[in-house]
């Protein structure tokens, strides 16, 4: 309800006007807002956020084991700092170590729910209707998939940065600090950007969300043991270890601080590249499924 | 606000009375909202559409067909969901497959599946579609509002819509169709699973929106009564042809004939059928059910006398008698058989 003309001061002249449903010649945004608003309602839906309690439970609980190592380490730091040196509990790149299970569970469980629940219930035809085509729709739907995993990558690193800097224990200048903040952003994006592509690429082929879930854990705790059987069981070229899909993404953090990692053997190329190629085959994978899927009301 | 609006021409345009104020009025040419030239769509086992040519003017149109007709698939191709095997479409003046986000904008969809996310309350669910349309955030929250009050829902707008009855979650889909203030709303069966009550309700709330806002409608519907009720233009599909396509004036409405309904006499058991036969030998097109007997094929009064003769001759009693007036069902039912006839021979 407006007050209409609340310039009118002569008694008896306002009037209560009921505006209801009019018509719109305001200014329209573009595909970009509509793109942001898929990506963060499939972010609010997958974190559970306005949905009943239940849904809540799993993302909570990925969130807090991803979080707990970074709360203990900043703890440590604050208590002992004066005997022990931080670094050596756990590095930034190291800390991911700590972190596989919640980082595994949300790689499973994000993409199945962003991507195959809209397929089997309509949603995509819905979506699809609106100024958002197959392309959009899957960039909208792909930056929910790596902005939520960055929740799981990207934040525990930030906040062990931040609890050691302020225990005095960060990076010294803020040069160092801030080549540390930029190694911890290339990182978390590189490994989410491996994860989204793989997860997506999984969620796309089938549309039973569990199997979809479960395609990515048996892929993601399968291929290291591939990988091993051939190099140090059939003692094959160690660069057989690159189809190792869940160390890899892994493997290239150490790569981005400098570090050797698990397996100096590999040359850093080589596990740059071939996150690259997994990046870019699971969209192929993507973008292949959905240019196909008829898609009509 | 506009008044309804009729066609005037069978092309790609219709002339539409505008009213400016209480005295003047005025007329100008407006494009039709869905064009149509030899569009066929076809897929791997079957073709939808064969050669539709059609022109949607302004105003509430009713797409009716049986179930593989062709409806979904037009409506798919109007939204650019699907490209035509061959062809043309325009909506609202442009191509979907060319300019299918600036189109998509301007048009509203309501559609027949159970879509809505049973963990979504009312509210979030209009606005979300309302801000991918491109409503600033403001704004969409507003009125997704204004478009849940005018559906009816505007004190059940925060409830989860899993909770919501069908006929409730049938008014958030049109609710969410409007809210962004499309020129065009597709409803697919918007009264599916809704009561006879509900069902009136939805079609005057359709019908307002067209009337009082100028939202062009097109409603899918295989309910001919409904479309017969509220739509000002009708396209009736089968197997993906068009069998019938105008006003509903032009289509419905006018004389469907004379009706008798004779006594089914004891002492003279063969009446009816004397009557029957008269009238066919009369060289009329006669449908008969049990004691009913439908005319038709020359004017009223003719009709008449031919029928008053007929029974007299044959010694029958008139139950009741009178004009018929020609329903969508009548036009909808001769096209099909007509249809179905051209495609044997």
């Amino acid at each position: 309800m407006n007050v209409s003309d609340p310039t009118a001061t002569t008694h008896g002249a306002a009037q209560i006007v009921d505006r209801g449903f009019q018509r719109y010649d305001g200014k329209r945004a573009g595909v970009v807002q509509a793109v942001w608003s898929v990506a963060w309602q499939s972010i609010r839906a997958t974190l559970g956020l306005g949905r009943p309690a239940r849904h809540k439970i799993f993302p909570v609980l990925a969130v807090a084991i991803a979080y707990v190592p970074a709360i203990v380490f900043v703890g440590v730091a604050a208590l002992f700092n004066d005997i022990l040196d931080p670094s050596e509990v756990a590095d930034y790149p190291g800390y991911y170590a700590f972190i596989t299970a919640a980082i595994l569970l949300f790689a499973g469980l994000v993409a199945p729910e962003v991507l195959v629940g809209d397929r089997r219930n309509g949603m995509l035809a819905l979506y699809l209707s609106t100024p958002l085509h197959r392309g959009t729709y899957l960039v909208a739907k792909g930056l929910a998939v790596v902005l939520t995993l960055a929740l799981v990558t990207l934040g525990p690193p930030l906040l062990v940065l931040i609890g050691y800097t302020f225990e005095n224990a960060g990076p010294d200048g803020i040069g160092n600090w801030m080549v540390v903040l930029l190694r911890i952003f290339i990182s978390a994006f590189a490994v989410s950007g491996a994860l989204t592509a793989i997860s997506m690429a999984a969620s796309s082929i089938t549309d039973r969300r569990a199997f979809a879930s479960i395609g990515v854990v048996l892929l993601a705790l399968a291929s290291p043991a591939v990988a091993s059987a051939l190099v140090d069981g059939a003692e094959l070229t160690p660069n057989w270890r690159l189809i190792d899909v869940f160390s890899m993404p892994f493997e290239l953090v150490y790569r981005v601080f400098g570090e050797p990692g698990n397996f100096p053997e590999l040359s850093t190329l080589n596990v740059g590249l071939v996150n690259l190629a997994w990046v870019v085959g699971g969209l192929a994978v993507v973008a292949w499924r959905y240019s196909r899927l008829v898609v009509s009301r | 606000m506009r008044e309804r609006n009729q066609p005037e021409d069978g092309g790609g345009s219709s002339v539409r009375r505008i009213r400016t104020n209480q005295h003047e009025c005025h007329t100008e040419t407006v494009p039709a909202i869905i064009e149509t030239s030899g569009l066929v769509m076809e897929f791997p086992s079957t073709r939808a559409l064969d050669a539709l040519d059609l022109s949607v003017p302004p105003g509430v149109t009713g797409l009716v067909g049986a179930n593989g007709a062709g409806k979904t698939t037009l409506i798919s191709l109007a939204l650019g969901l699907l490209k035509p095997t061959s062809g043309s479409i325009t909506v609202l003046g442009l191509d979907p497959s060319v300019n299918g986000p600036e189109l998509r904008a301007r048009i509203g969809y309501g559609p027949e599946r159970n879509v809505l996310p049973d963990d979504m309350r009312a509210y979030d669910f209009v606005r979300h579609f309302a801000q991918i349309k491109g409503l600033p955030r403001d704004e969409a929250r507003s009125r997704a509002s204004d478009s849940l009050y005018l559906v009816g829902l505007g004190e059940e707008r925060f409830r989860a819509l899993g909770t919501m009855s069908t006929g409730q979650r049938q008014r958030v889909k049109l609710a969410q169709a409007i809210a962004a203030d499309p020129a065009f709303i597709v409803l697919d069966e918007p009264t599916d699973g809704l009561d006879p009550v509900q069902r009136d309700e939805m079609l005057a709330i359709i019908v307002d929106v067209n009337r009082k806002f100028g939202i062009d409608v097109m409603l899918s519907s295989h309910v001919l009564e409904e479309v017969e009720r509220i739509c000002d233009h009708v396209v009736a599909l089968d197997a993906g042809r068009l069998v019938a396509h105008g006003s509903m004036a032009e289509l419905a409405g006018a004389s469907g004939g004379v009706e008798v309904e004779l006594v089914d006499l004891a002492d003279r058991p063969q009446s009816v059928d004397a009557v029957e036969t008269a009238l066919l030998q009369g060289g009329f097109e006669v449908r008969r059910v049990d004691f009913t007997i439908g005319v038709s094929g020359r004017d009223d009064a003719e009709l008449f006398d031919a029928v008053t003769a007929a029974v007299a001759t044959a010694g029958a009693r008139i139950r009741r008698l009178g004009s018929r007036r020609r329903t969508l069902d009548d036009v909808f039912t001769a096209d099909i058989a007509s249809s179905a006839r051209g495609r044997q021979s």
